[in-house]
């Protein structure tokens, strides 16, 4: 049994579509936005991807102490290898700070006294630094012993010659053509902690924080045409057609939130597609971008109701989407941002489907995981839709 | 009789202490064109949104086609098209896209849409430029685009409010012949302005506004007739000009000469008709006419008349 008012009408449901899709069209139709909405967000996935260690050789910092033979000889293979990239640096301590800030995947200490100790036939010992469960780390460090194990076998083919009493080791090494170092041990060592799991593609690091920042930008600068709908007396004209403000407010409110799912969806398939990013369960993936997005959407329609002008509004959006994008860690990831920045963030929308989508893409949760996230998200979404539907509707019925 | 279209009464609207609109009445029929003439700020948009249907009125009645009409019915906002004051368009869109927005909210869809679509394109003559953005119109155009939405439901009463401001002379004869033939094919116009020519040209009757009341309405003619003012003719001539003004002041249409610097000013019931008698006269008193001019009382007289100010400020 359905009340009249409450009987969906399919004329009214078409209208309220053919108002959402002009503004699903108008998205695309300035050539800017085609680079803001596709290529922008997911060029940022790569290029803060490969800053997580995707797609570039691994650098190796190296630090040689000495400045013997052996040991120039050792760095030059390493630096012959083309799987890695050496980057010579003085001193152990910068090499750490390297390491621990991530501008160097591993580092290598070789002791100044590495020539003195392999000429005479002893045991010389080099440090290998990375970070915990850093993957490339791990790699790069079979590569490291690899080189090294090379080089101990021409220098231990040098030693013998020399002991044969054909030459100086000198002498000798050069004729090798390389170094040895009879049984040079690795001592691996760790440093800093790492946020983040092993062995997770890197892109998808930044992926979630990409979509939150995206999503809402790109809500909020469509928002801006709320407001030109209505200056230009659209609306009004509008509502001298046969339809009523409730359907024009649900076309609306169904373009506001189709433009954000627009985002939300390009940011995943692109993602997905072009990096391998695994967005875990689809229906928890699904629901927390259909609640984000309609939190978005909301937000939208509010300042796009509230506000007349689209100069000032501009810098009101792009205000709000960058500000709760920074200060919900949709731009520095929430796990490096420190206690007060933390409490802050707790009021974004951001924050929330951030940790949800963390649990979804690092830890492979499910639906249920991220429960407490899909809440509060869902009560952002209640409160502010129903702000912004009522106040366009307000704009209209005068 | 024709058939009454648009019936209001009584209608009223303040903003807060400002009474934009007090105690209007008008009654459009079938093919009637009628202007609502006043200066900036009369109260013709208030009017007409209330008429319109899109601004909540605080006292009165409207009827369309003889149906009770607010802001919620959309059974009579489906025999309205509105033109608003402002360009209201997508720049964005095409042409094509435009008219087809407002068409589905209209309830066109399908292969009908498109007829109707390709039709109001052709009456309003942009067929050629249809499938690019408005951004890239003309002034003219898209004022003609604009218009051309407000046809697409092939509406009983036309509302257009300022259709010609800011459109070049050409685009604008293009818009008052098209308002014209419309009005010929049996729909009712509802056209405000306040370029006093464009009242008298285009429309049945006028009603003149200012301040939110009707001061007069009628034929351009009652209007002026309702003045009582004679035509007004200028000679530039040269000779004795006393002489001859005193010839023509014993003519009995003349009601009054005056002898100026080049020639003598005269104030005649009926211009017109009576002009060969008053060269004839001047003549006889040895005055050469060099050049006439008559002034006939127009509704900007009327108008300054009524309100005691001019029509355009
Ligand atoms: N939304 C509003 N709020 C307050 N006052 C208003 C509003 N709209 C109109 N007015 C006032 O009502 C009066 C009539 O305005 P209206 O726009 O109807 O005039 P108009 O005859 O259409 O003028 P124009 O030729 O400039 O378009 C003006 O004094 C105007 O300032
Ligand atoms: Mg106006």
């Amino acid at each position: 049994m359905t009340s009249p008012q409450f009987r969906i009408r399919p004329r009214r449901i078409r209208t309220v579509f053919a108002i959402a899709g002009v503004q699903l069209r108008l998205l695309f139709r300035q050539r800017l936005s085609v680079f803001w909405v596709i290529v922008a967000p997911l060029l940022f996935v790569f290029v803060l991807g490969l800053q997580f260690g995707g797609g570039q050789p691994p650098r190796l910092a190296v630090v040689n102490e000495g400045n013997g033979l052996v040991a120039q000889r050792l760095v030059d293979a390493l630096d012959a290898d083309d799987r890695l990239t050496v980057i010579e640096l003085v001193g152990a301590d910068q090499l750490r700070t390297d390491v621990q800030r991530g501008r160097a995947d591993a580092g290598l200490v070789i002791p100044a006294e590495l020539d003195a100790v392999v000429s005479s036939g002893g045991q010389a010992t080099v440090e290998y630094l990375a970070r915990p469960s850093n993957p490339t780390a791990a790699d790069l460090g079979v590569w490291v012993r690899a080189v090294i194990s090379q080089q101990a076998t021409l220098v231990r083919a040098a030693q013998v010659a020399t002991g044969e009493n054909a030459g100086t080791f000198r002498q000798n090494l050069d004729r090798t053509g390389t170094v040895e170092v009879p049984g040079v041990t690795v001592v691996a060592d760790t440093v800093g902690t790492t946020p983040f799991p092993d062995g997770i593609n890197p892109y998808a690091l930044m992926a979630p924080s990409m979509l939150l920042l995206y999503v809402f930008l790109t809500s909020l600068t469509a928002a801006l045409r709320v407001i030109e709908t209505r200056r230009r007396g659209i609306t009004r004209r509008m509502y001298a057609t046969p339809t009523t403000a409730g359907t024009i407010v649900a076309g609306e409110a169904l373009g506001r939130f189709g433009i954000a799912l627009t985002q939300g969806l390009i940011v995943m398939a692109g993602s997905a597609l072009l990096f391998g990013v695994d967005w875990g369960s689809p229906p928890a993936a699904a629901a927390l971008l259909v609640l984000f997005c309609l939190v978005a959407s909301g937000v939208a329609m509010l300042v796009g109701a509230v506000l007349r002008n689209e100069g000032p509004a501009l810098g009101i959006c792009l205000g709000l989407g960058l500000g709760l994008g920074a200060a919900g860690g949709a731009m520095v990831p929430l796990e490096l941002l420190g206690g007060p920045a933390r409490t802050v963030a707790s009021f974004t929308p951001h924050a929330w489907a951030y940790q949800g989508f963390t649990e979804l893409v690092r830890h492979g949760g499910g639906i249920t995981d991220i429960a407490p996230q899909l809440g509060v998200l869902a009560g952002f979404a209640v409160v502010l839709f129903t702000l912004g539907t009522r106040w366009l509707r307000r704009g209209i019925v005068r | 009789m024709a058939e009454v279209v648009l019936r209001c009464e009584g209608l009223r609207k303040a903003y807060g202490t400002v009474v934009a609109i007090d105690d209007l009445g008008i009654e459009i029929t079938e093919g009637e064109t009628y202007g609502l003439l006043g200066p900036n700020g009369a109260g013709k948009t208030t009017a007409i949104s209330m008429i319109v249907g899109i601004l909540a009125r605080d006292a009165g009645s409207v009827t369309i086609d003889g149906q009770p009409h607010d802001v919620h019915r959309t059974a009579t906002k489906r025999l309205i098209g509105y033109v608003p004051q402002e360009l209201a368009l997508y720049p964005d869109l095409t042409g094509r896209e435009n008219l087809h927005f407002f068409g589905r909210l209209h309830g066109l869809s399908g292969r009908e849409l498109r007829r109707r679509g390709d039709e109001v394109l052709d009456v309003v003559g942009l067929s050629d430029r249809a499938g690019q953005r408005v951004r890239t119109y003309s002034g003219g155009m898209s004022r003609r685009l604009h218009i051309g939405v407000g046809l697409l439901n092939r509406p009983r009463l036309l509302v257009l409010d300022e259709p010609t401001v800011g459109v070049d002379p050409q685009s604008r004869n293009a818009i008052l012949d098209n308002v014209r033939q419309l009005a010929g094919q049996g729909m009712a116009v509802l056209y405000t302005t306040h370029y006093m020519e464009e009242a008298e040209r285009l429309c049945d009757r006028v009603g003149i506004i200012d301040s939110g009341r009707l001061r007069a309405e009628g034929t351009r003619r009652d209007l002026v007739t309702m003045l009582d003012r004679e035509d007004e003719v200028e000679l530039l001539a040269d000779g004795d000009l006393a002489a001859a003004a005193q010839a023509l002041a014993e003519l009995a249409e003349v009601s009054a000469v005056d002898v100026r610097e080049a020639g003598l000013r005269l104030l005649v019931a009926e211009a017109g008709p009576n002009l060969p008698q008053i060269l004839a006269t001047t003549g006889r008193a040895g005055v050469t006419v060099r050049s006439v001019q008559v002034r006939e009382p127009n509704l900007e007289s009327v108008f300054l008349h009524l309100t005691g100010k001019a029509l355009r400020d």
